[in-house]
């Protein structure tokens, strides 16, 4: 299941959508949207798509990932226009026969989904919005945070 | 003639879509620098491009009856 469509994102349904008698693992992942970005008060975000391409792109993320894990099955779901604050704008559901090859394909997935398929955000806060990544002064996607690795 | 489509803030500038007749062997970025030439405000937007729902550097050439899309870096999730 691959879609990116206007209606709500169910954690239940993106579940069922991955279920698999082979699989011995179900990971989801739920992005959803954050109050506050780079010191602004969101009050909503909007999304747009191009959804024919967003389409296609997130089948080539499903088609790499096949060749690198062993995957049973695999859905994703992205919402489009008007996303209050609190709710799930992106989902990414993965089974496998293991439960490592699922987390690691999820999170491949969300990564590389955030980078390559079609997709705009549109944040809007108490007296004006922006579009995310626009422009070079425009606020930027937020970095992903290193993460510190200790040793055990 | 080619398709050409814009998103998200360039759709704010653009419009969703024209239609251009351009010259044979016309490359996607040659396109891009007649429209910055049209519109100097764009100048100031990092775009990526797009031919038929497939991404493609500025030295693509574009041929008859393609989709060209302009949009900025993505930036959904």
């Amino acid at each position: 299941m691959l879609r990116v469509r206007r209606t709500p994102i169910s954690m239940e349904r993106l579940a069922r959508a991955v279920r698999d008698p082979k699989a011995g693992a179900i990971v989801v992942f739920l992005g959803t949207t954050r109050v506050h970005n780079e010191g602004r008060r969101v009050v909503r975000l909007e999304y747009e798509a191009f959804a024919g391409m967003a389409e296609r792109e997130m089948q080539a993320l499903v088609d790499r990932a096949r060749r690198r894990w062993r995957l049973c099955r695999v859905a994703m779901a992205h919402r489009t226009g008007v996303v209050p604050v609190g709710q799930v704008s992106v989902g990414v559901a993965v089974s496998s026969g293991h439960r490592a090859e699922a987390f690691a394909a999820c999170r491949w997935l969300i990564d590389r989904l955030k980078r390559t398929v079609p997709i705009w955000k549109r944040e809007h806060f108490r007296g004006g919005c922006v579009w995310i990544g626009a422009t070079p002064g425009a606020p930027r996607v937020a970095a992903r945070r290193k993460v510190r690795r200790r040793r055990r | 003639m080619v398709r050409l489509r814009f998103f998200a803030a360039l759709r704010e500038r653009m419009g969703p879509a024209r239609t251009e007749t351009l010259a044979p062997g016309t490359t996607v970025g040659a396109l891009w620098r007649s429209l910055v030439a049209e519109h100097p405000e764009l100048t100031r937007f990092q775009v990526r491009f797009a031919v038929n729902e497939e991404y493609v550097t500025a030295s693509h050439r574009l041929a008859d009856d393609d989709e060209v899309a302009f949009f900025p870096p993505v930036s959904g999730g």
